[in-house]
C-alpha cells in the first residue's frame, strides 16, 4: 500500500499535507513551484490536456472558455440549484444536464466530481514526487454544512482521482484537530471557518480522557455559497458599474477583460488586509484605463452585509450548543477570508474575546485533514474526533410534511430505524422519499432520494418493512430494509436525486484509469528524457574538455556506446528503456567523473557528481 | 446516498461470529475481543450498562459515552474486514443514539414508555386536560382576536398584554408538569429498586404516559402563543 494524505479541496485553492513521523507534525507538501496552494483551476487544452493549478490560473486570462474556477459550487446540485450563481460565475453548464451538471470547457464536457477528480490527480501527483512513492489513500475535507448530494459528490472525486477516500472530515473540525494539536487547547472552542466560497461555524468541546484527547462537535451551522468569492463580486460589481458610467461600455461579454479585471481587484482586497488605501489600475479595451483608490473603509461597507449573513449560522450554532458567548474557552478563525480585519473584529466582538490565528489559516485545514489520516492509517490511540450531521434528516410522510428522524447535530454515526406496511391490498411497492433539511414541508428540504420498497402483495397493513436510514463517519446516508415477518433483508435500489449513481462512477473510473495510467507513463517519459538530455549534454561537454590523454581510449569507447544507446533510446517511447541506458551511461562514466572531481577542473560537473546533475 | 447490506444476523443463540464461543450479547467477545453484532432485542439502557431507571447522573453517562466511544468508533475500524466495520458502524451509532435519547429526560422516558408499548410514538393524545379545558378555551379565544384585530390593523396593545400573561400562566403550568415528572421519576426508580411486579410498574408508566400527555399539549400551547406573539 502506498502513503495516506490529508486533502483540502478548497474553492479557491487546495492543499496536500501529511503527518511527518520524526517530528510527529503535520506539514503542507509543496508542488512544482515550492508553494503549497494549488488554485483550484482547471483547464482543459486544444488537445486534451488536463491542466492543473498556477498554470490553469494564468489560462483564466488567455482561454477563459477553457478554464474553470470554484467549481466546488457546483459539487452535489443540479442545474436548477445553480441558476444564482450562473449569474456570477462564467461556468458554462449544458441546459440539459438536470440533475447532475455538465460543465463544458472547450470541447469536452465534465461533471463536478471529474473536475473535483483532476485537481486531487494533481495534489497527488505532488505528493508522490515528494515521497518517491505511490499515494493512494486519503482523507478529504469537506465543509461541515455539506449535505449528503455534496459529500457523496466529493467521495466520487476521490475515487475517480484513484484516491480511497479513508474518510472525509468536516474542514472546521479538522482545523480544531490541527489547533489542538498545535496548543493542547481544553474546553470549548468556536471554529469560524470563512473560505473562499463556503462558510461554516463548529462548536467543539475538547475533553481529556484517560485514553486520549476527544474532540465533540456540539453544533455546527454555515452556509455552502458563501465566502470571499462574495466579496469578490461585490467589487466586481462596483467596478463594472462605474466602468460602464465612465465610458459606456460593458464589460459583460468579454469575460478575457473581466477575468483581468477580477484579479485586479482581488489583488486590492488582499491589500487592503495590510494597508488603508490602495489603487486600481485597469486598462479598458478600449485603450482608456479604469483608475480606483479604493480605502479599506469603503471595502468594510461592501463586505458588511456579507459578513452578517455569516453571523446568523454562529448564533443559530451557539444556540443549539445551549452556550452563550462568554461560555467559549477560545475561538479559532480558519479560511483565507478571516485575513480580513473587519472579519476578526466582528468575530472578536461577539465572542468577547482576540481569535486565535496562530496557524496559517489557508493551511490548517489541510494539517488537520494529515493528522487525521494518520490517526486512521496506524489506529485510534490518543486522538479521536466525533463530529455530528449538519442537517436534520427526515422522510416525506402525508401531505408533503417531513417527518424529522434524525435530528440536526446529532453525533455521527447515527441512525434511525422506521416501520412500514402497505395502505391498500395487493400494494406491491412502498414510496419512500428521503430529506434533509429543517424546513417543514418536503418542497423546501433537500431531496436525497427517491426509492420503492418491494413487498408481496397481501392484504393491507399486512407487510411489515422496517428501513434503517444510517450516516455514517462521513455523514453521507445508507440505507437498508428488512422484512419483519420473514427477517430477510430486502434490496433497495436507490436513484440519488442529486448526483452520480454507481453505474456512472464505474465508467467514470473506468476512463479515468485509463487517463492516469496514460498520464503516468507520459509524466515518466518525460522526466526520463529530461534526465537524459541533462546527462547528455554534462557527458558531451567533459568529453570534450577533458585531455584525451587522461582518459584511456577504451573508456572513451564505452562512454560513446552509452551515448549512443541512450540517444536511441529517447527516440522511442517506453520510460523504462530510457532509464535504463541512463542507468548505463552513469556507470560508464563514473570514472570520468571522479577524474573531473580530482582534477577540480573547471567543467558543467563542477562540485558535483555525475549522478547527481 | 448509498446502499448497504446489514447487520449480519445475530441468531437465537449469541455465539460470537469469529470464535464460536458463547456471548453475553455485549459489545466485545470475551474470549476473542471481537466487536458483536447488536443482540435483537438491543435495549439503549443495557448498552450503557445502566439500570433502567429515570434519574440519570449526566455526567457519568457522558464518561459512558466517551468510554465506548474510544472503543467502538469506526476510525479503530478502518483497516479491519468489512464486516467488523459494518458491526463497528452498527454499535456506535447505536451508542450515539442512546447517548442522544438517554441524556434528555423526556427523550429517555418516552423510550422507556415505548420500548414497554405503553406509549406509541407520535400517537400522543392531543385533547385538553380537564383541569385546564376553562384556560385553554379563553386563550383561544384571545388567539383569535389577536389574529382578527392584525389583519384589520387595529391597535393590539391590550390583547398582547393579555396573551403574554396567558403565555406566563402556561409556562408555569409548564414547570409544575416538569416537577410532576421529576417526583415521579423518583418512585419509579424506587420501585426499580425495590424490584416492584410488573403491575406495579404498569400502573406506574400509564401515569408517567398520562404526564407526558398533558405536557405534550401544554408545550405546544406555549409555542403557540409564542408564535402568535412573534408574527404580531
Amino acid at each position: 500500500m502506498g502513503r495516506v494524505v490529508g486533502i483540502d479541496l478548497g474553492t479557491t485553492f487546495s492543499l496536500i499535507a501529511y503527518l511527518d513521523a520524526q517530528t510527529g507534525r503535520p506539514r503542507c507538501i509543496p508542488g512544482p513551484y515550492g508553494e503549497t496552494l494549488c488554485p483550484s483551476v482547471v483547464s482543459v487544452d486544444a488537445d486534451g490536456s488536463i491542466i492543473v493549478g498556477e498554470p490553469a490560473r494564468r489560462r483564466l486570462l488567455t482561454q477563459p472558455e477553457r478554464t474553470i474556477y470554484s467549481v466546488k459550487r457546483l459539487m452535489g446540485r443540479g442545474v436548477a440549484d445553480v441558476q444564482d450563481e450562473l449569474k456570477l460565475f462564467p461556468f458554462r453548464i449544458d441546459a440539459e444536464s438536470g440533475n447532475v451538471i455538465r460543465v463544458r470547457l472547450g470541447e469536452k464536457r465534465f461533471t463536478p466530481p471529474e473536475i473535483s477528480a483532476f485537481i486531487l490527480r494533481e495534489l497527488k501527483s505532488w505528493a508522490e514526487e515528494f515521497f518517491k512513492e505511490a499515494v493512494d489513500r486519503a482523507v478529504i475535507t469537506v465543509p461541515a454544512y455539506f449535505n449528503d448530494a455534496q459529500r457523496q459528490a466529493t467521495k466520487d472525486a476521490g475515487r475517480l482521482a484513484g484516491l480511497e477516500v479513508l474518510r472525509l472530515v468536516n474542514e472546521p473540525t479538522a482545523a480544531a484537530l490541527a489547533y489542538g494539536l498545535h496548543q493542547q487547547q481544553r474546553g470549548r472552542v468556536a471554529v469560524y471557518d470563512f473560505g473562499g466560497g463556503t462558510f461554516d461555524i463548529s462548536i467543539l468541546k475538547l475533553i481529556s480522557t484517560t485514553e486520549g484527547d476527544i474532540y465533540q462537535v456540539l453544533s455546527t451551522n454555515g452556509d455552502t455559497h458563501l465566502g470571499g468569492d462574495d466579496i469578490d463580486n461585490a467589487l466586481l460589481a462596483l467596478a463594472r458599474g462605474e466602468i460602464r458610467k465612465q465610458s459606456g461600455a460593458d464589460l459583460g461579454q468579454q469575460s478575457e477583460a473581466l477575468q483581468e479585471l477580477r484579479k485586479a481587484l482581488i489583488r486590492a482586497k488582499h491589500e487592503l488586509s495590510g494597508v488603508e488605501k490602495t489603487t486600481v489600475r485597469f486598462a479598458l479595451p478600449s485603450g482608456s484605463s479604469y483608475v480606483r483608490e479604493i480605502k479599506r473603509a469603503e471595502l468594510d461597507e461592501l463586505i458588511r452585509p456579507i459578513l452578517a449573513r455569516t453571523m446568523a449560522p454562529v448564533k443559530m450554532a451557539m444556540a443549539d450548543a445551549k452556550l452563550k458567548p462568554p461560555e467559549m474557552d477560545e475561538v479559532v478563525l480558519v479560511g483565507g477570508s478571516t485575513r480580513i480585519p473587519l472579519v476578526r473584529q466582528t468575530v472578536g466582538e461577539y465572542f468577547g474575546r482576540a481569535p486565535h490565528c496562530e496557524l496559517n489559516p489557508d493551511e490548517v485545514v489541510a494539517l488537520g485533514a494529515a493528522v487525521q489520516a494518520d490517526i486512521l492509517e496506524t489506529g485510534v490511540k490518543n486522538m479521536l474526533l466525533l463530529d455530528v450531521t449538519p442537517l436534520s434528516l427526515g422522510i416525506e410522510t402525508m401531505g408533503g410534511v417531513v417527518a424529522k428522524i434524525i435530528p440536526r447535530n446529532s453525533t455521527i454515526p447515527a441512525s434511525a430505524s422506521e416501520l412500514f406496511t402497505t395502505g391498500v391490498e395487493k400494494q406491491t411497492g412502498i414510496d419512500l422519499h428521503v430529506l434533509q433539511g429543517e424546513r417543514e414541508l418536503a418542497k423546501d428540504c433537500r431531496s436525497l432520494a427517491r426509492f420503492q420498497l418491494k413487498v408481496p402483495p397481501g392484504p393491507a397493513g399486512l407487510a411489515r418493512v422496517e428501513v434503517k436510514f444510517l450516516i455514517d463517519a462521513n455523514g453521507i446516508l445508507q440505507v437498508a430494509a428488512r422484512d419483519l415477518r420473514t427477517s430477510e433483508e430486502r434490496s433497495i435500489e436507490v436513484q440519488p436525486s442529486y448526483g452520480l449513481n454507481d453505474a456512472e462512477v464505474e465508467r467514470m473510473l473506468e476512463e479515468s484509469i485509463e487517463y492516469a495510467e496514460q498520464d503516468f507513463a507520459e509524466r515518466q517519459l518525460i522526466e526520463a528524457n529530461n534526465e537524459a538530455e541533462t546527462m547528455l549534454r554534462a557527458t558531451e561537454k567533459t568529453l570534450r574538455e577533458q585531455p584525451d590523454a587522461l582518459l584511456p581510449s577504451e573508456e572513451r569507447r564505452t562512454i560513446n556506446t552509452a551515448v549512443t544507446n541512450l540517444r536511441a533510446a529517447r527516440e522511442g517511447t517506453d520510460y523504462k528503456q530510457v532509464r535504463a541506458r541512463v542507468d548505463e551511461l552513469n556507470q560508464a562514466t563514473m570514472h570520468l567523473a571522479e577524474l573531473v572531481m580530482n582534477s577540480a577542473m573547471h567543467t558543467a560537473l563542477e562540485g558535483k557528481r555525475l549522478e547527481d546533475v | 446516498m448509498s446502499v448497504t447490506k446489514t447487520r449480519a444476523d445475530a441468531g437465537a443463540t449469541m455465539v460470537c461470529w469469529s470464535c464460536r464461543t458463547a456471548t453475553d450479547g455485549g459489545h466485545f467477545c470475551a474470549a476473542c475481543g471481537k466487536i458483536q453484532p447488536l443482540p435483537r432485542d438491543a435495549d439503549y439502557f443495557a448498552f450503557f450498562g445502566l439500570p433502567r431507571k429515570l434519574r440519570v447522573d449526566l455526567d457519568e453517562l457522558e464518561q459512558r459515552f466517551h468510554q465506548l466511544s474510544w472503543k467502538l468508533h469506526p476510525d479503530n475500524f478502518v483497516r479491519a474486514g468489512e464486516d467488523e466495520r459494518n458491526l463497528s458502524l452498527e454499535r456506535s451509532s447505536e451508542l450515539n443514539d442512546a447517548f442522544r435519547t438517554l441524556r434528555d429526560p423526556i427523550a429517555r422516558v418516552e423510550y422507556l414508555l415505548a420500548r414497554a408499548g405503553v406509549r406509541k410514538e407520535g400517537a400522543a393524545k392531543q385533547q385538553a386536560p380537564p383541569e385546564l379545558l376553562e384556560e385553554v378555551f379563553e386563550l383561544n379565544e384571545s388567539l383569535d382576536e389577536l389574529r382578527q384585530a392584525r389583519e384589520s390593523g387595529a391597535h393590539l396593545g391590550a390583547l398582547r398584554e393579555r396573551l403574554g400573561a396567558a403565555q406566563k400562566n402556561f409556562q408555569e403550568k409548564l414547570d409544575e408538569v416538569d416537577a410532576e415528572l421529576e417526583t415521579i421519576f423518583g418512585e419509579w426508580d424506587r420501585a426499580m429498586d425495590a424490584s416492584a411486579d410488573g403491575a406495579a410498574q404498569g400502573a406506574l408508566m400509564v401515569r408517567m404516559n398520562e404526564i407526558l400527555n398533558r405536557r405534550s399539549y401544554v408545550r405546544n400551547l406555549v409555542a403557540n402563543v409564542q408564535k402568535e406573539l412573534a408574527e404580531a
